[in-house]
């Protein structure tokens, strides 16, 4: 079990004291993080108190520790989850090598691409929901709002880490270059296009976080399996606050669509009484969902296939070893592909040029699941309407349906149709003004805006009229 | 090493009903008699989706879903892992099937 300084500068259990180089360029680097957080973190709350979790530790059970915080005071740590000396591959072209503690020279550049990859998104989803504390549903929702943006935080931090730690120089200007891009900027935006995309309201939000931290939990999880030792322990801890944030998400969307369909029982149109309409909320998931997917990359990738074979991404839980061949050499992947003539066709690839598809596949299978939730919930209010997860070629500007038009079915349409239909499918701008009128701020303990549902339970075990913040 | 597992939800509502405790206890009781994982391995799964039916623990490839798991039905299971034990049935058709028909369909690699 490693051994955890709380005590330092920068927590952590990475043995800090005793790497004095790493201790300066990190606490070079810690007063830029603040100053950012500052600037472009959720700024107008700077003051306030905030029930918040701080992880203290990596051990199971009891990691974490609750109380009131400010934010910019958030003890923002480095921590590696726990793991075995002498791990060893467990895919890929090394299968059965000892996993590296260090970077290998002929995998510096790829894997400091994905790390700076992965960290460029956890300070952009901070910039993108900065503002969304001034229309909070609720004191509850404000907290979950800040504890998952300290925690995108602290996984800038434990990428930075990484780089200031192995990456030499280069990783110390590529740990700045991180709080120099900033999320919609022209000049200088966040390299995932997804990060650049406004978060105006909270149905934007749970959304975000139910879609888009989802894709991340998929990127970290096929990460956790690197076998670069130090990025594998690091995105298994970061996995662990991950997933409060994909509740957040389900939950939230869950609970908004309760709401409506309480209404609908009752006989209230939403779009009267504030609520927002299933099918507006329909718009919202085909938008977040589709952009997700994006974010996995092309679904035949020689990068991909590379990434694999020197064993710096695994598929999804390949330690688990569900998967029949480690080396994935010997099976092909079958690709729906459109071809020219407006058809679609089966094209089988090399399975290893798949794996962005096969981890797609895992996050589909897991989207699908939630939606299936969101719908039992309205089953049980006794509404008919339904959610209904898009197609994986609906509304794609990335990989092998990029550039081709399908509807929400994934039947290939023309432009005409598309032109015709697209506003039925993906938010419209009155729908966005409709939904942002329908933020208002609530800050009483205890109440909530009428467009969304109670949550089953505090967090922490605190009642839900707990005063999970406390404003100056 | 065995590809069979058993995954215990550590998702929101489970870990609330002590899924943790759950795991740390089924882990050691297996351990007991399996100790290198020869037999089957013990893993923690984000969420299962049957939150409502909570503690969800999980056999793979035997797909049995078992559901308000609590403590004191762990004997029962690790007798039913060890083999010395039929299936818990009552622990068992708690959630709907479409449920566990998803999470069979994330395992279910064909790769």
């Amino acid at each position: 079990m490693s051994i955890v300084d709380l005590e330092a500068k920068i927590p952590n259990n990475v043995g800090l004291r005793d790497n004095k180089r790493l201790t300066m360029a990190l606490e070079k680097w810690q007063p830029k993080f603040i100053e950012w957080w500052k600037t472009l973190g959720p700024t107008d709350f700077n003051e306030d108190q905030i029930y918040l979790r701080t992880a203290v530790g990596v051990g199971q059970g009891g990691w974490a520790h609750f109380d009131y915080v400010k934010m910019p005071d958030y003890r923002w740590g480095i921590f590696l989850a726990d793991g075995p000396d002498d791990r060893q591959i467990h895919f890929g072209d090394n299968l059965g090598q000892k996993a590296w503690h260090e970077v290998p020279g002929e995998f510096r550049n790829r894997l400091r691409r994905l790390i700076v990859t992965q960290g460029d998104t956890e300070p952009a989803s901070v910039e993108q929901q900065r503002m969304l504390g001034h229309c909070c549903p609720s004191l509850y929702d404000l907290r979950s709002l800040f504890q998952v943006n300290v925690e995108e935080g602290r996984h800038l931090w434990a990428m930075v880490y990484l780089l200031q730690t192995h990456f030499g120089a280069d990783g110390r200007d590529e740990a700045e270059a991180m709080l120099e891009r900033h999320s919609g900027d022209e000049d200088n935006p966040r390299i995932l296009e997804a990060f650049n995309y406004k978060v105006t309201n909270w149905l934007d939000f749970f959304c975000f976080t139910a879609f888009m931290d989802r894709d991340g939990k998929y990127q970290l999880a096929s990460l956790a399996e690197s076998s670069f030792d130090p990025l594998a322990r690091s995105t298994q801890f970061m996995l662990a606050e991950e997933a409060y944030h994909l509740q957040t998400g389900e939950n939230g969307v869950g609970r908004i669509i309760r709401r409506t369909g309480e209404l609908m029982k009752e006989g209230q149109d939403p779009r009267k009484v504030g609520a927002i309409p299933l099918d507006m909320i329909q718009k919202y998931v085909n938008f977040w969902f589709t952009g997700s997917m994006d974010l996995f990359g092309g679904e035949d990738s020689t990068n991909a296939a590379e990434a694999f074979a020197m064993g710096l991404k695994g598929r999804y839980r390949e330690s688990d070893g569900i998967y029949k061949d480690p080396k994935a050499l010997n099976a092909d992947y079958k690709l729906t592909v459109p071809t020219d003539d407006g058809k679609l066709e089966e094209k089988e690839i090399p399975l290893r040029r798949a794996m962005n598809a096969v981890l797609l596949d895992a996050y589909i299978a897991d989207c699908s699941r939630i939606v299936d939730r969101w719908n039992r919930d309205l089953k049980k209010i006794g509404i008919d309407q339904r959610i209904e997860l898009p197609n994986r070629r609906f509304n794609r500007h990335q990989g092998v349906y990029a550039g081709y038009k399908f509807n929400p079915q994934g039947e290939l349409i023309d432009e005409a149709t598309w032109t015709k239909e697209h506003t039925n499918w993906l938010p419209t701008q009155a729908d966005r003004e409709y939904v942002d009128s329908c933020m208002i701020q609530v800050t009483e303990p205890g109440k909530f805006a009428n467009y969304i549902a109670p949550p089953h339970k505090g967090v922490n075990d605190q009642p839900i009229d707990f005063e999970y913040v406390k404003f100056h | 090493m065995t590809n069979r597992l058993c995954y215990v939800c550590e998702g929101g509502d489970c870990t609330e009903k002590g899924s943790g405790d759950v795991f740390d206890q089924l882990r050691d009781l297996v351990r007991e008699f399996d100790p290198d994982e020869e037999r089957i391995k013990i893993r923690r799964y984000p969420c299962f989706g049957a939150c409502e039916q909570g503690i969800n623990v999980t056999l793979y490839p035997d797909k049995v879903f078992y559901s308000h798991v609590t403590e004191a039905d762990l004997p029962d299971i690790v007798a039913h892992i060890k083999g010395d034990g039929e299936k818990v049935e009552r622990l068992t058709g708690k959630c709907e099937p479409d449920v566990e028909q998803i999470i069979w369909d994330m395992l279910d690699s064909p790769y």
